[in-house]
């Protein structure tokens, strides 16, 4: 049982990662935007959960509201900033880290600095002999795996991800063919904040939630996509259990400061040896 | 059916087309040759939308083009091939095919059997990756893709490049045999003598941008100090 705890632990862990990451990537390989303001949605998904509870409104009412409003955010974030610096990743970095610096500082002066809880909807914890693990992380997994499930969907299987994984191959070529790659790139970007706020929503249980959480999962979530590759979606589940594995595991089994030693020197290493990321294939723009 | 009119448009300050001045009839298969360099890819560009127009104009059917984005162009009714083909190298030929007919005004597959019929290897590979494709295989599915966007102007820019010689001939004869078919309007920018001879009725020469000659294809055949001129260096 002491394996398997922490092992699920880190399943947790890395499932919500990848979910970040999802998000990163889609907005990075579509837009070539390095979005920095992307732990600040994810943690405004968590502060809709925060709103949700103290209004007495039940709890997947939140699940439900929390992608819809960060999903508006995001839409207007890409309406009167993202799109004025498509395919200008340097100057995305800039925009979007003072974007993060205003949400981040929106947040305290609305809920103040100090942290804030929110109640797990369930209790209930599963045993099974000498294992035993709350049933509410086990639901959360269940729903990243869904939603991970529906994401790849979306983009390998649907008209949607056809013309969006066109246009994040050829964009020139795409708008010849007819393809409005705006509104792709205004639509993608939504999917991926949207992602991101209920990312933050379903986690927000589990851990505390505070204007500064966001940086714990943007730096994992970018480091996963440098490792898995940006390109290929299951980039990001490479990525993301590279990352979220060795970190989640190493921080029980050694301590959080080897387990952050870990994850860059694997980073370091994967880009020294495979410089694309472990699937990260040729560019064709 | 396509009219520039004083196109002037380059990249940043440096203007490529000079006062670029044309018509291109309809149903009518037109060459545009010259030198390397001398701004024959940048029209295509310009007229798809894909570098900024500084003046004149592009009408198609009378309705004007510059400065439109590039998909609003191609749904007006342009084709494009471009160079280099450009196809989607991890899209299997149908879903190449697809992403077209999802570009189109029309949003539908209807032209799916048409367009095997005139390329019958796409349909015995559809399943394949395209960037498993010869060039020439290649350029065959890039010609195709674009006509899947039901184009009334197809531009088509150096569909020979790199490509056997043979299969550069039975190009020439296909697209001639569609643009028949379907009073398609082509402009093929285009160096090789070869395809030129076996396609084009009109022929254009350009340099520096400018528009410095044209003549039919009869008078290129009784006389080709023009090719001499604007061809070698």
């Amino acid at each position: 049982m002491d394996i398997i705890i922490p092992l699920f632990d880190a399943m947790s862990y890395v499932l919500i990662l990848v979910l970040i990451a999802l998000g990163l990537m889609i907005v990075f390989g579509m837009m070539g935007v390095i979005n920095m303001a992307h732990g600040e949605l994810f943690m405004i998904g968590a502060y809709v959960m925060v709103l949700i509870q103290s209004a007495g409104l039940p709890f997947v009412f939140g699940l439900v509201l929390a992608p819809i409003v960060v999903g508006f955010l995001g839409l207007i974030i890409e309406t009167l900033l993202i799109r004025h610096i498509y395919l200008r990743p340097l100057d995305t970095i800039l925009a979007t880290w003072g974007l993060s610096i205003a949400l981040k500082q929106g947040i305290v002066l609305v809920f103040g600095p100090e942290a804030q809880s929110v109640t797990s909807p369930l209790d209930a914890t599963l045993v099974l002999g000498d294992f035993s693990y709350p049933m509410y992380r086990l639901i959360v997994m269940g729903i990243s795996i869904a939603l991970i499930a529906g994401t790849f969907w979306l983009f390998l299987k649907t008209d949607f991800g056809l013309m969006a994984r066109a246009v994040i191959a050829r964009p020139d070529t795409s708008a010849g063919l007819g393809i409005n790659t705006r509104k792709l790139y205004r639509w993608s970007f939504v999917v991926g904040t949207a992602l991101a706020g209920l990312a933050g929503a379903l986690i927000a249980p589990t851990i505390s939630v505070d204007p500064q959480m966001g940086l714990g999962y943007l730096i994992p979530g970018f480091l996963s996509i440098l490792v898995g590759g940006a390109g290929p979606l299951a980039g990001v589940l490479v990525g993301g259990g590279a990352v979220g594995g060795t970190n989640s595991l190493l921080t029980v089994w050694i301590s959080p400061v080897a387990a952050q030693i870990a994850v860059f020197i694997l980073a370091i290493l994967v880009i020294r040896l495979r410089p694309n990321g472990i699937l990260g294939g040729k560019n064709e723009k | 059916m396509l009219e520039i009119q004083q196109l002037k448009a380059g990249y940043g300050e440096a203007m490529v087309l000079n006062d670029f001045t044309f018509t291109l009839p309809k149903g009518q298969i037109t060459a545009l040759m010259g030198r390397n360099g001398m701004g024959k890819t940048t029209l295509l560009k310009a007229i798809m939308g894909l570098i900024p127009v500084k003046s004149g104009q592009i009408l198609l059917k009378g309705s004007p083009l510059e400065n439109l984005p590039t998909y609003l162009i191609s749904k007006s009714g342009i084709g494009y091939v471009p160079q280099g083909r450009e196809v989607f190298d991890d899209f299997s030929v149908y879903e190449n095919l697809r992403l077209a007919a999802l570009g189109s005004s029309i949003k539908n597959l209807s032209l799916l059997p048409q367009i095997y019929d005139w390329f019958p290897i796409l349909h015995e590979r559809r399943n394949q990756k395209a960037g498993t494709f010869s060039g020439g295989q290649q350029q065959i599915l890039a010609m195709a893709r674009a006509l899947m966007t039901r184009p009334e102007v197809l531009l088509l820019d150096e569909p020979t490049e790199g490509i056997q010689p043979n299969i550069v001939h039975e190009i020439g004869l296909k697209l001639s045999q569609i643009a028949e078919e379907t009073e398609l309007t082509i402009l093929l920018v285009e160096q090789n003598v070869h395809m030129v001879k076996t396609m084009a009725e009109e022929i254009l020469f350009m340099e520096n941008g400018r528009l410095m000659a044209s003549c039919s294809m009869a008078e290129l055949n009784q006389d080709d100090a023009l090719l001499h001129r604007y061809l070698t260096i």
